[in-house]
This record gives structure tokens, C-alpha cells and sequence, in this order.
């Protein structure tokens, strides 16, 4: 399988990180991982890696919902504002355990690709690679 | 002859002698109007002819002279023969001008015809009578009524009229008929004073009845006049307020009502004299100790027969303990609602802490199962039998165990905290029936493995309204927990059945299970994770569940139960009327 050039961690749980960086590993999805601890750090890499599309511009963001500094909400919002050169191949997967039911109304206004429930699995990255960049493990 | 030799001497004789006669002929007339003479001789043509007034004396002449009717002698040929006062004055001429006319000079020409009817009729039948106006000497036209009779008079006939002004007679007609009007009005003032001194005297009969009554009873009362004046208090006012009969002045209310409450029970007061509406108003009334009380001011208006207000009769009752109770309950209440209000926010708050709770253990829980999942690809694989691998194998297990478990509960918390959100959730009318057979379906397989006996008397079980999700998991938890709370040495007996009574439908699953002490465990029973077996598979969560949904739905949960015998729950199902 083509490795996708570059994916974002986007999650305050260090552990949790661990874990989805040795999944992806394991799996070979990606040729470069950043991982950032927040929404301010996500957005300051987006911004950093992907103003003039190099190969280090996530393809895809897995965003965590709750984290300090900038939720996942939060930086989606932020988001929205930026102009990126090749912003519509960039893939939003939130991720996050159960939703309540406010937030779930808020997710489905922002502009956001695919929706996750926790942990992530070997089953989940092979149903994201499969919907959104047409490969297989 | 001697006449053209008539000298100046003779003429003087002439004269002489004419004089005479007229100052005879004067005399006479004086002498026949007084009565001095009773006869009198005129000269006429053939002879002297005697006048007498026979058989009148004196006093008759007088009599005819004092009267107010005119009287007159007429000639056959209609000359005024005699005339009294009387007549001269009808006329307006003095008697020496009419005595010797002709009456009919004095008739209107248009009543010349009359007058010559009467004048006919008279003379032919011996009397007569009508009514004609006369000439006076102005012109004025006087209406008369004229009665005529003829008399024998010295031998001769002559026509005695009696002449009425009937222009008095019209007037005394008038002032007749304007007494008589006046009477009229005054005998109906009179009768209309009557009938107001009779109604005063009821009123005030009425209005000494109502003071009789209002000093007996034990409330302040009052009147007022239609003017909202007011006119009388009983005993219990002045006792009240510590002032005397003889203080009693108008602006009574206000100086002893409430500043606050004044302008209300005044506006009220007003409306009450413009509508004629019951008074109401409650305000406090300052007592002779200087200490306000409540009181409630009610009046009635009092109309008379006519429906017309006739007063205000009103009472004051003391309402102070009522008052202050109602006060103190207020204050209850809203210290009730207050503490609802806190309790509402303690639950949401617990409902959001549970649901965060469970959130953000999730998080770790499965971080902790990941990394025992990275943990178990590091270790020599699962079928390395050395010994070493043995124990880390089954420690790895209970790990898997624990970390289950502690999901499940999670998922526990979930739903309950679902349920909460429920509270609301859309119901529709279910028959119950159906949703029993459901779960019976549902059940089925683990009913035939233990040789479950099962009865089912549900055919009249009215439909309740309620939502069917929550209805599902009554019934559910319900008959599951008779299955598993088996007693292992009997054959399970289940029965189901329904009751209803006016307010509830009482749902009731029995069985013949293991039972429990109520004593020691009611309190318990329906708590979150609460479990009270441990050889069989529970969360704990069930009948809180159970509990709460009849709650939320306005029912309840109840049960009897005893060790060794079995159990009964009964779920009330709170009944709605379409």
C-alpha cells in the first residue's frame, strides 16, 4: 500500500498518542506523524506544513474533542478561517468516546470528514484509509 | 195770530215753563227710583197715563236697585221703561240716557235677530230667554244672559227683563275650574307626601331594623350612604379603634387603614359606588393598642322597591391569623420551591457529573486496555507453555477481567444517565398485553431451559400511556429478575397479572424465587449498583431503572418479599384519562 506522506495526532492524552503512534506504525500507514497536544499546536503545525503544499502537510487529522488550551471544536472553528493551497485534500477525522448530545449538534455544523468513537483500531484505520483515500492495508 | 207777534217775553215764558217741566220731569224719576212716589202720570198724547209699581214696596225697589243683575221694564214698543243701577253700569250710561231708548239700539246688528226672537218669544208666550251681547257706550261688546217675563203693569203689559254679565259668570267659571285644578294638585301633593312619609318611615324602620341587627353580630359593621358616606358603626368599630360614638367623622378609613393598603381599598371603594358591585378589599386596620390587623371589608349595596340604592351595608372581619398562616405557608411554599429549584439543579448537576464521570474514565480505561493489548504483543506469544509465561498469562486475564468490567459499568452509568435525559421521551397509549408477550418471546429460550411454569393473566389489562422503550424495560427487568432470582430447589413459578383501580394499573410479577429480607435490605433494593446476589449475573442497575422510569411516569415500585418463598413486584402505572 502507498504510504499517505504525512498524518496528524491531535490529542492531550500522551498515553492515548502512544498508543495510536504504535497502531500507525505497526500499520505503515503514514511516512510522517506529528503529533500535536492541543488545537493551538495542530493549527501552528497546519500552518507551518501545509502554506505551500509540501509533502509535510497532513493528509490526515485525527482530532481529539477534549483537550486544554484549544478543544477540538474550538480549532475546527479556527480552521475554517485559513486559506491553504490543497485544503480539501486534507481528511478531519474526529475522534473521541461518547458525545453529548450538545456537542453532537455542534459537531455536525463544522465542517468535519468522518467521526470516531475511542479507542482507535486496526479496524477504524483501515475503514478511514479505505472511504477517504481509496486504499487498502 | 198771536205767533208772529211772539215777543221776546214770551219766549222767556216758554222757557220758563220747559224748565219746569224737565225739573219735574227729573224729580219724578228720582222719586220713582228712590220709591218716593209709587205712582206716576206722563203726559202722553191722549191724556195722562198713571204709572204705578204695583204691590212693590219700598223695600222690593231697593232690593232691585242694590242687585247685580240688571233689571229693566220694556215697552210694547220696546222702549226702556224703567232700568236700575245695575243696568246703567252693564251699559256704561248714566240711567237718564237710557231710560226712554229703545233697548234694541243697544243690540249688536249681527244679534238683531235674537233679540227679536226673545223680544217674540216673550210677548207671545209670556217668557222668554237667551243670551246676546250689548253695546256698551266704548263699543265694548258684553255678553249677557237675558231672561224676560211679561208683567201687568198699571193696566198696561210691559216686558220685565233681568239682564246677567255673563262675562263674570265666564270668569268665575274660570277661577272654578282653576280652583278646582289646584285642588286637584293639592290633594295630589298631599297624597305624594303621604307615600314619601310613609317611605321614610320604612326606611327609617329599615334602617333601625339593620343597626338592631349589625350591633348584634361580632364583627365591625358599618353603613354608607349612595354617596359612599358613611352614616353608622356598630359597637365592635369603636371598641376596635378606642374612639367614641361622638368622634365619628368622615375620612374614617384612611386614618386607620395601612399606608400601604390604603390607596388599593379606596380605588376599590370608589368602583364599588360607580358599579353598584359587591365591595371587597382586605387591608390592615390600625386597633386602639396602635397594632395593625388584617381585616377583610366586605358591602353589599341595599336597594329599595323602586331598585334603587338605598345604602351600603358592610362588615369587617379580623382575617389576621388567617392572614399570617397564609403568610407562613407563602413563605413555606416558596422556601419549598426554592429548594425544588436546588434540588432540580443538584440533579442536573449529578446527571452532568455522571455523564463526564464516565466520559472521562473512558478515556483511561481504554488506554489502559491498549496498552495491555501492546503489552501482550510484546510478550512471548499466548501458547508459550513455559512456566515462567504461565502466571503474566492469567494476570494479563484478570487485567482483561477488571478493565471489562470496569467498561461495563461505564456503560451502566450511560444509560442511566440516558434515562435521565428520557424524562421526556414521546409516550403513546401501549397495550400492556402486548409488550408482556413480547418480552415472554424475548425470554423464551431460557424460559423453556429451566422448565419455567408460566402464568399469564393479562387479557384485561387496559392500555397505559407511556413511552415504549421504558414500558419494554419494566416488563423486562421485571420478569428477567423472577427468572434469575430462581430458587434452585423448586421449579420456577411465575405469574403475571393485572389490577386496576381508579388511579393506577398495577402491573404484579410473583414468584416462588430465593426472596429477600426486607428488613435489612429495602432501602437497598432500589439503589444504583446494589446487588444482593452474587451467584448470578447483575449490574445492579436494573430496578434502580425500574424505579426510576415508574417515578419519572408518576407510578412507583413496590414489593413484597420473604427468604425462602418468593417475591412480588407490583409496578403502578399511573392511569390518564383520553
Amino acid at each position: 500500500m502507498e504510504k499517505l506522506t504525512c498524518a496528524l495526532l491531535v490529542d492531550d492524552d500522551q498515553t492515548n498518542n502512544y498508543l495510536n503512534k504504535l497502531l500507525l506504525s505497526r500499520l505503515q500507514v503514514t511516512d510522517k506523524l506529528l503529533v500535536a497536544l492541543n488545537g493551538q499546536e495542530a493549527l501552528a503545525l497546519v500552518e507551518e506544513h501545509c502554506r505551500d503544499a509540501s509533502p509535510s502537510c497532513p493528509a490526515l487529522i485525527l482530532l481529539d474533542v477534549k483537550m486544554p488550551v484549544m478543544n477540538g471544536f474550538e480549532f475546527l472553528e479556527a480552521y475554517a478561517q485559513l486559506t491553504l493551497p490543497r485544503k480539501h485534500a486534507i481528511i478531519i477525522v474526529m475522534l473521541t468516546t461518547s458525545l453529548h448530545p450538545q456537542d453532537m449538534e455542534r459537531v455536525q455544523k463544522l465542517q468535519v470528514d468522518g467521526f470516531l468513537s475511542k479507542p482507535l483500531t486496526k479496524e477504524k484505520v483501515e475503514g478511514i484509509l479505505e472511504t477517504y483515500f481509496n486504499r487498502h492495508l | 195770530m198771536a205767533e208772529p207777534e211772539m215777543t221776546v217775553a214770551a219766549l222767556l215764558r216758554e222757557k220758563e215753563e220747559l224748565l219746569l217741566r224737565l225739573q219735574e220731569a227729573e224729580d219724578l224719576i228720582s222719586a220713582v227710583r228712590t220709591g218716593a212716589v209709587d205712582a206716576l202720570a206722563i203726559q202722553g198724547a191722549d191724556g195722562p197715563r198713571i204709572f204705578t209699581l204695583e204691590g212693590a214696596d219700598q223695600g222690593y225697589r231697593t232690593l232691585i236697585e242694590q242687585m247685580n243683575e240688571g233689571a229693566m221694564l220694556l215697552s210694547q214698543e220696546g222702549m226702556i221703561l224703567y232700568g236700575n243701577a245695575a243696568l246703567a253700569e252693564l251699559l256704561q250710561q248714566g240711567l237718564e240716557d237710557i231710560i226712554g231708548t229703545n233697548f234694541a239700539a243697544f243690540v249688536p246688528a249681527d244679534f238683531q235677530p235674537s233679540w227679536q226672537a226673545i223680544w217674540a218669544k216673550g210677548w207671545s208666550i209670556g217668557k222668554s230667554k237667551g243670551e246676546l251681547p250689548l253695546r256698551t257706550l266704548a263699543g265694548q261688546l258684553l255678553p249677557l244672559s237675558l231672561s224676560a217675563n211679561v208683567l201687568q203693569f198699571n193696566g198696561g203689559l210691559v216686558l220685565a227683563c233681568i239682564l246677567t254679565d255673563l262675562s263674570a259668570h265666564h270668569e268665575i267659571k274660570a277661577i272654578r275650574a282653576l280652583v278646582a285644578e289646584q285642588n286637584i294638585e293639592i290633594s295630589r301633593q298631599q297624597q305624594a307626601l303621604k307615600i314619601q312619609e310613609a317611605a321614610q318611615q320604612r326606611v327609617e324602620q329599615a334602617a333601625a331594623e339593620v343597626s338592631r341587627l349589625l350591633e348584634g353580630i361580632p364583627q365591625i359593621a358599618w353603613t354608607a350612604n349612595s354617596e359612599g358616606v358613611s352614616t353608622y358603626f356598630n359597637r365592635r368599630w369603636f371598641d376596635y379603634t378606642g374612639r367614641t360614638a361622638d368622634q365619628l367623622e368622615q375620612a374614617w378609613w384612611r386614618d386607620y387603614q395601612h399606608p400601604a393598603d390604603r390607596d388599593a381599598a379606596a380605588a376599590r371603594w370608589q368602583q364599588s359606588l360607580e358599579t353598584g358591585h359587591v365591595f371587597e378589599a382586605e387591608f390592615r386596620l390600625l386597633d386602639h393598642t396602635g397594632t395593625y390587623r388584617w381585616m377583610l371589608n366586605r358591602a353589599l349595596p341595599s336597594y329599595n322597591e323602586r331598585g334603587e340604592l338605598m345604602q351600603w351595608i358592610g362588615t369587617c372581619t379580623d382575617i389576621h391569623e388567617q392572614k399570617m398562616t397564609q403568610v407562613r405557608i407563602d413563605q413555606a411554599q416558596k422556601q419549598l420551591q426554592e429548594n425544588n429549584a436546588q434540588l432540580q439543579r443538584a440533579n442536573i448537576d449529578l446527571d452532568n457529573f455522571i455523564y463526564t464521570a464516565s466520559h472521562d474514565l473512558k478515556a483511561p480505561i481504554s488506554n489502559i486496555e491498549g496498552l495491555l493489548h501492546a503489552l501482550l504483543e510484546e510478550l512471548p506469544s499466548a501458547d508459550d507453555s513455559s512456566p515462567s509465561a504461565q502466571p503474566v498469562a492469567a494476570l494479563l486475564t484478570m487485567m482483561q477481567d477488571s478493565v471489562d468490567r470496569f467498561k461495563r459499568t461505564l456503560d451502566h452509568l450511560t444509560e442511566v444517565t440516558k434515562l435521565q435525559k428520557e424524562y421526556a421521551a414521546p409516550t403513546a397509549w401501549l397495550p400492556l398485553s402486548a409488550t408482556i408477550q413480547d418480552v415472554c418471546l424475548d425470554l423464551a429460550p431460557l424460559i423453556q431451559e429451566l422448565g419455567v411454569q408460566l402464568e399469564v393473566e393479562i387479557t384485561d389489562c387496559p392500555a397505559v400511556l407511556f413511552s415504549e422503550k421504558n414500558l419494554r424495560s419494566v416488563v423486562y427487568n421485571l420478569l428477567s429478575n423472577a427468572l434469575k432470582y430462581r430458587a434452585p430447589d423448586r421449579v420456577p413459578h411465575v405469574r403475571i397479572w393485572c389490577q386496576t383501580t381508579d388511579d393506577f394499573l398495577i402491573l404484579s410479577v410473583q414468584d416462588n424465587g430465593l426472596g429477600l429480607n426486607l428488613a435489612t435490605h429495602q432501602h437497598k433494593l432500589f439503589a444504583m449498583f446494589e446487588r444482593f446476589h452474587t451467584h448470578v449475573e447483575g449490574s445492579g442497575i436494573g430496578l434502580y431503572m425500574v424505579k426510576k422510569i415508574m417515578e419519572n411516569a408518576g407510578g412507583r415500585i413496590e414489593v413484597q418479599s420473604e427468604v425462602g418463598v418468593g417475591s412480588l413486584f407490583s409496578a403502578y402505572f399511573r392511569r390518564q384519562y383520553i
